[in-house]
């Protein structure tokens, strides 16, 4: 049996909705508001990978009672845990591709994006709830957790940080464009698969984060692809699971940036 | 046949070099010297447009990232798994190769640092060529962190907590180990591949969490994989003042 905790599906918790849908799964889902702290203590008896997980805050899947975490690494369980449709290449090269874009985005990208959502949509909504959200977060064991709540929710970020994670958006837009060069439909080997759908879950809101990097002369083929994600069967789904209504828009503190080189 | 570019065996260069020495899979070493910049050299550029160590060739392909390269190593030849067979295995392989990477690794690297700050300078250099080759690096954030390093300009701050998260990871590598030898589970994989390149040091340090007394399955598993024959052979790849690196592993007599 199929369960999984999860917010908005928007980055880290959508990864794994458009993989349950794309493997047609039965699956319960467990939705949980991040924004009101729900993901603590949502989890029984979370294991040590889970209690650890660089995500800060991420979905956790539990098949017959092994717990999983960790978006990138949960598409590619599901991907070998349930075989059709394959959502990443059979050979060695393909799959290394698909890792390079597995790494970047989670230790490039996701970061990045979290910042820029963070900024523009958490802040205004949450800042006012510092005060009522200050002994939930005292109780969250991991010190880089309870400063990342903390830090977000004074508001401040600093232009630098805001100005490197515009330029690391700009490059995840190079990255996909380039991919999809001379007319190709899809990111890795022009097959659809994870790296489309993690890419997917990061990009999707860059049309409301930075609109001045999503015009059609440099981000046209981009557009393009992400209205082939949209009409897909297992990506509309996994939309729908949302309960604002705009996803795109559902931003909680991420993933640290990296701290060296 | 498989050529791998690496800098000593350790931290990242390390970890291809051990996974085809455990794969039993003949390579080409080709030895690139950090210290010296070799790997932001025009040359070394042309074959690898990011600059960075490591990288690998096979079959007409330039590989990088040291992570993807050993799920490579262990997909594209044949010899013993290096990855568990089932998801779940895979899953907490990957896991910890991340914490490794992500984590421990950084923490491990901003504290050496600041106990060997010479590393990065040649002696008499001025601080215009040291600027000019650090402007040579492809990529921002390491031009950053290279300019931190070699000017010490990690703050206090910074630099105690880096040494708190060495002593978290080594209580959860600690922890890890209490439920099974092996981070993925009952084999030797990836994982323990990439904890060992990134936290191999860290019991020579002053002050250690990482001893006998501390982490004592940290200790009996980092032994177990320093006296793997594969692991002696990556070893001895290395250079000059780093070819001793893995004696105090050695088992006491």
């Amino acid at each position: 049996m199929l369960e999984i905790y999860h917010w908005e599906p928007n980055g880290a918790s959508l990864v794994p909705l458009i993989v349950l849908h794309e493997k047609g799964q039965v699956f319960a889902s467990h939705y949980v508001d991040w924004l009101r702290l729900e993901q603590l203590g949502a989890v029984p008896q979370p294991v040590l990978e889970v209690q650890e997980n660089l995500e800060i805050e991420g979905p956790v899947l539990i098949d017959d009672g092994e717990q999983v975490c960790e978006s990138f690494f949960m598409a590619e369980y599901l991907d070998e845990r349930f075989a059709a449709p394959p959502l990443k290449p059979r050979t060695p090269q393909g799959a290394w591709r698909v890792q390079v874009w597995g790494r970047f985005l989670g230790e490039r990208i996701a970061p990045a994006i979290a910042t820029l959502g963070v900024h523009r949509f958490f802040v205004p909504a949450m800042r006012s709830r510092a005060s009522e959200l200050a002994s939930a977060i005292e109780r969250m064991a991991k010190p880089e957790r309870r400063e990342a709540w903390r830090a977000a929710l004074t508001g401040e970020i600093s232009a630098e940080i805001l100005a490197e994670s515009r330029r690391r958006a700009g490059s995840l837009i190079e990255r996909i464009e380039s991919a999809l060069e001379g007319g190709r439909s899809w990111l890795v080997e022009d097959t659809y698969g994870l790296a489309d759908i993690a890419a997917f879950s990061l990009a999707m809101s860059l049309p409301k984060l930075a609109p001045q990097l999503c015009g059609a002369e440099r981000a046209g083929a981009m557009l393009r692809w992400i209205d082939r994600m949209r009409a897909r069967p297992a990506v509309r789904a996994a939309l729908a699971s949302t309960r604002t209504g705009r996803p795109d828009e559902a931003f909680a503190p991420g993933p640290e940036h990296a701290r060296w080189g | 046949m498989l050529k791998i570019y690496h800098w000593e065996p350790n931290a990242n260069s390390g970890k291809p070099l051990l996974a085809a020495t455990e794969k039993g899979v003949p390579f080409e070493s080709v030895y690139i010297d950090m210290r010296k910049f070799e790997h932001h050299t025009p040359q070394y550029l042309a074959i690898n447009p990011l600059g960075v160590i490591p990288a690998a060739m096979h079959d007409g392909m330039n590989l990088y990232e040291s992570t993807a390269i050993m799920e490579y190593i262990d997909a594209a030849f044949d010899g013993p798994a290096l990855r568990p067979r089932e998801a779940l295995g895979r899953w907490r392989m990957r896991w910890w190769m991340k914490f490794a990477d992500e984590y421990y690794a950084p923490a491990v690297s901003m504290t050496a640092w600041s106990r060997n700050r010479s590393m990065g300078q040649h002696a008499g250099e001025s601080r215009a060529e040291i600027e000019k080759r650090i402007a040579a690096i492809p990529q921002k954030e390491r031009q950053v962190s290279w300019s931190k390093a070699i000017f010490g300009t990690f703050t206090d701050e910074e630099m105690a907590d880096s040494e708190r998260r060495v002593r978290h990871a080594a209580r959860v590598v600690e922890a890890a180990l209490s439920r099974g030898p092996w981070l993925a589970g009952d084999s030797y994989s990836l994982a323990d591949m990439t904890m060992f390149c990134q936290s191999y040091g860290v019991p020579l340090r002053e002050d250690s969490p990482v001893n006998d007394r501390n982490t004592p399955r940290t200790m009996e598993w980092l032994r177990t994989i320093a006296e793997r024959p594969a692991t002696q052979a990556a070893w001895a790849l290395g250079r000059a003042w780093k070819t001793e690196r893995l004696a105090h592993l050695r088992r006491p007599q």
